[in-house]
């Protein structure tokens, strides 16, 4: 599960290094993308599948990620497993990860290990089997991830309940790994039928960037993507979220010892955004807010009047439904979370009634270049970036115009977004409270011997 | 993710190369007589710069924490320069700085574009809070009473608690028991004048270590690392860290708590940094559980039995043997089952383990080399590591050869003169369906 919020300019002046992109297609309709990068002699291959949770619907939620685990159980000509170990072998690494938008596939290896990966991920493409054992043994691993990374965190489930409010009727209201019953009922058709309905070349992207000639990806990916047919296509129904007509507020106990708070508004997206320009601007928004230590939440909530011992702000300009504009705050001990909730609504106030400063603007178009040259130290990051766009739908372009355009933001356009999306009758808090329990380390001496 | 890894060695990984893979590691003394790492990677406008003390939690003595919060109040304020000033010129300037504190090292690390109209004041800056900080007591008020809110959640994070007693039980009264960031108790005592005193033993030259690695050529390399230590006092190199003990048998513990998985660990000492049976632990930690999918205990624990989402092992040497340790979280109820097959899997791996996994193994750790190498944050953490714990310049070059030269027999010999199974410590956090009994 990824999120990719941070996009980096491009200072023209800036570098030589500023590689050009290749840019195929292949017969079946599969893009390919490849970037060169020359500092070492490596490479990193991702396949990247237009689906995700948010193609998902009630009863099957997760479906995508625990399609993304079976992927490595094998295919007509691979036993289950085998796939990590020829990777190994090679001396490389491999992994998979699903958000709500997409699924992605990578390897990173030799350059001269490239053609056998793109062989063995080609082959996974059309010719996975799921076979019922491995598929029973493989669901509850999932569901040990699910209580690893959710039921025992509160923080986590308090983030899930928050976005099950702030979404009714749009997909994004479930998690990417899914509800736990849900998990629970998968069956085999289930993740055949997925399986058979996205997994197709016109559905995919192939990235791969490194130490590589364009042209030759290009023929090996015609060799081995290109051998698959092209299928049917249907885009998810539309189920567009309703309208929020008033304050929604939810509290939620579990095991932890400092209350905590989640505030979101709904925002749009680059692919939902009438104007894109407002997206720049709530970008920029939230930079001010929580771009390092001099950003206003860590300066006057943290650090100012000490109410917060933490405080942030987060937004995703790049998804694929409508987006959120979240705020997260832990109080001070002494400190309540209405007070706290009240320091942020009185930051909002504050931007809404005056403009930010040129100097404000000014860091974040400095932050912003610099990330983009810092991203550039792992292939991983660059690939990342060109996926994750395409996946979506955004032309490869918006990365290199992003600084361009945060150029054009102006202080009154981020007063002017603050005002129509952080509105008191469009808001989501979910709030999390000690539910008083703790860990009973007293009643358990150390034994000497085994535990039985 | 379909993989995780659930405890984190930092400088775990280490590995072999193939003749083309080179790092060119220079090294040098400034002025002040302060030891330099530096890699020139002309290819991206950009500079990773490192300030390291032998200054880490180790050095806490009875003020558990100190170490930690010293680093943390770095960059806090200067004779010129108040906290907010400071946080604006680095943001201004799109600089990365932070600060950190481990076992072994505290440091200071910086991020910044080669831009002179970027780099010269980030530099100016950054060697100004290191080596001419105020601590104030308002300030360090303040980031105590943060510091205590985190330890208070601490008590509730079912892994911190795991690690927080596994560094007690296997270190027993050594100074790598405590935790990093001290405890409720320690901390409340902290002063200011404690951590003058602390900054003012350790933040010197003779105990500190510069590594650069960027666009930036020898010439600057040696003008930035003489800036940045300039204002340092000499002093004097930290002492030697006393031997700690192994367990002399068996241990285990529960500690009951209301989360839905078990955390579980089984650990035992390790080796030091630069121990010669490293080369063979290491080839034999990478089979048992440290290469995700390709080791035993994955294929053991997870895809035969699907008992857990991760499972890993891992030798993390320090300046003297720090922890062997494996780990995972498994439902309650499978926790039994789950120690069981872990134990059972290390006891068989000791025994003898199939001569094409072995082959399988070396040819992962030759052919992934330049992986480890791949990026400026990748050569600057294995470098640094280098210089602190004083490996040879080509020990990349060099663990190629060893993983080459190792055998079956080398690798078994190694791991049973340092591990012995009888005498491990097993940790559980949460509701296992287990008792502890005596023996």
């Amino acid at each position: 599960m990824v999120r990719i919020g941070w996009f980096g300019l491009v200072m023209a002046l800036a570098w030589p290094a500023h590689a050009s992109i290749s840019k195929f297609k292949l017969d079946n309709g599969m893009q390919v993308l490849v970037k060169e990068d020359h500092r070492a002699p490596v490479v990193v291959q991702q396949v990247w599948y237009r689906v995700g949770s948010n193609y998902e619907y009630g009863g099957i939620t997760g479906i995508s990620h625990m399609l993304e685990h079976m992927m490595f159980k094998g295919t007509k000509s691979l036993k289950p497993g085998e796939f990590s170990k020829t990777v190994s072998k090679l001396g490389g690494q491999d992994n998979a990860f699903t958000s709500n938008d997409y699924t992605a596939y990578y390897q990173v290896v030799g350059n001269q290990n490239l053609e056998k990966v793109m062989e063995l991920e080609s082959d996974r493409m059309r010719n996975l089997v799921i076979k019922d054992e491995e598929f029973q043994k493989e669901r509850d691993v999932v569901t040990e991830e699910r209580r690893w990374r959710v039921e025992d965190r509160p923080g986590s489930k308090l983030y899930e309940l928050f976005k099950a409010s702030a979404y009714v009727n749009s997909p994004q209201h479930h998690p990417v790994i899914g509800w736990m019953s849900d998990i629970r009922a998968y069956t085999v058709d289930d993740l055949q039928h997925w399986y058979q309905q996205w997994y197709a070349p016109n559905n995919a992207t192939l990235v791969v960037v490194g130490d590589v000639d364009p042209q030759q990806v290009y023929e090996w990916a015609k060799r081995y993507y290109g051998a698959h047919k092209p299928e049917t296509i249907t885009p998810p129904k539309p189920r567009v979220e309703i309208e929020q007509e008033g304050e929604r507020r939810i509290k939620m106990k579990g095991a932890t010892k400092s209350p905590s708070l989640i505030m979101g508004f709904h925002a749009p997206s680059l692919v939902t955004a009438k104007n894109s320009q407002e997206v720049y601007a709530l970008s920029v928004l939230n930079s001010v807010l929580d771009g390092g230590d001099s950003a206003r939440l860590p300066r006057d909530l943290v650090r100012g009047s000490k109410i917060a011992v933490s405080a942030g702000a987060s937004y995703d300009e790049t998804s694929r439904l409508e987006s959120l504009f979240m705020l997260n705050i832990t109080p001070s001990e002494g400190k309540t979370l209405e007070e706290a909730e009240a320091a942020l609504w009185a930051q909002i106030e504050q931007l809404q009634q005056q403009p930010i400063s040129e100097q404000e603007l000014k860091r974040v178009l400095a932050q912003t270049e610099a990330q983009y040259v810092f991203h550039q130290d792992s292939i991983q990051s660059q690939a990342m970036i060109l996926g994750s766009l395409v996946s979506i739908g955004l032309p490869i372009e918006t990365y290199d115009n992003w600084v361009e355009n945060l150029r054009q933001v102006t202080p009154e356009a981020v007063q002017a977004v603050a005002k129509k999306y952080l509105t008191r009758d469009k808001v989501t808090v979910a709030s999390l409270l000690p539910n008083g329990e703790g860990a009973k380390s007293s009643a358990v001496p150390v034994m000497e011997g085994g535990v039985r | 993710m379909k993989q995780l890894t659930v405890w984190v060695f930092a400088f775990a990984c280490l590995l072999s190369t193939q003749a083309w893979a080179k790092v060119d590691i220079q090294t040098w003394q400034t002025a002040k007589g302060t030891k330099v790492m530096y890699v020139h990677a002309p290819q991206l406008p950009m500079v990773d710069v490192e300030l390291l003390f032998d200054a880490g939690s180790a050095r806490d003595g009875d003020q558990w924490g100190v170490a930690s919060f010293t680093a943390n109040l770095l960059g806090t304020a200067t004779p010129r320069h108040d906290e907010n000033q400071i946080s604006e010129t680095f943001n201004d300037l799109g600089v990365q700085i932070g600060s950190s504190a481990g076992r072994d090292t505290a440091s200071i690390h910086l991020r910044s574009l080669t831009r002179d109209e970027v780099l010269t004041p980030a530099m100016t800056l950054f060697a100004e809070i290191s080596s001419q900080p105020i601590f104030r007591k308002k300030i360090m008020a303040r980031e105590k009473a943060r510091l205590m809110t985190g330890l208070k959640q601490k008590t509730v994070k079912p892994q911190s608690m795991l690690s927080d007693e596994l560094w007690s039980k296997l270190y027993g009264d050594h100074p790598y028991a405590h935790p990093v960031s001290g405890t409720l108790k320690t901390v409340q005592k902290l002063t200011v004048d404690d951590v003058k005193a602390f900054y003012k033993r350790y933040y010197v030259a003779a105990n500190a270590q510069v590594t650069i690695v960027g666009a930036v050529d020898r010439k600057k390399a040696e003008q930035m690392a003489e800036a940045l230590t300039r204002n340092l006092p000499t002093g004097e190199k930290a002492s030697a860290l006393p031997q700690p003990k192994p367990l002399e048998k068996a241990q285990a513990k529960i500690i009951r708590f209301g989360s839905t998985q078990t955390y579980y660990t089984l650990a035992q000492q390790g080796v030091k940094r630069g121990d010669p049976d490293y080369y063979a632990l290491f080839l034999g930690n990478h089979l048992l559980g440290g290469s995700g999918f390709g080791s035993l205990l994955m294929e053991e624990v997870r895809e035969k039995r699907g008992l857990v989402y991760g499972v890993s092992s891992g030798f993390y040497p320090m300046k003297v043997p720090g922890p062997f340790q494996i780990g995972l979280s498994t439902k309650n109820t499978s926790a039994k089952e789950a120690d069981e097959v872990v134990k059972q899997t290390l006891a068989q791996f000791m025994k003898d383990f199939p001569d094409e996994k072995l082959e399988a193994i070396k040819s992962n750790l030759v052919g992934g080399f330049p992986l480890r190498i791949d990026s400026n944050s990748k050569i600057a953490g294995y470098i640094s590591m280098i210089g602190f714990y004083d490996m040879p310049l080509d020990y990349l070059e060099r663990f190629p050869k060893k993983m080459a030269e190792l055998s079956k027999e080398d690798v078994l010999k190694a791991w049973r003169k340092h591990i012995h199974p009888n005498k491990m410590l097993t940790l559980m956090v949460g509701e296992p369906d287990v008792k502890p009994v005596a023996k």
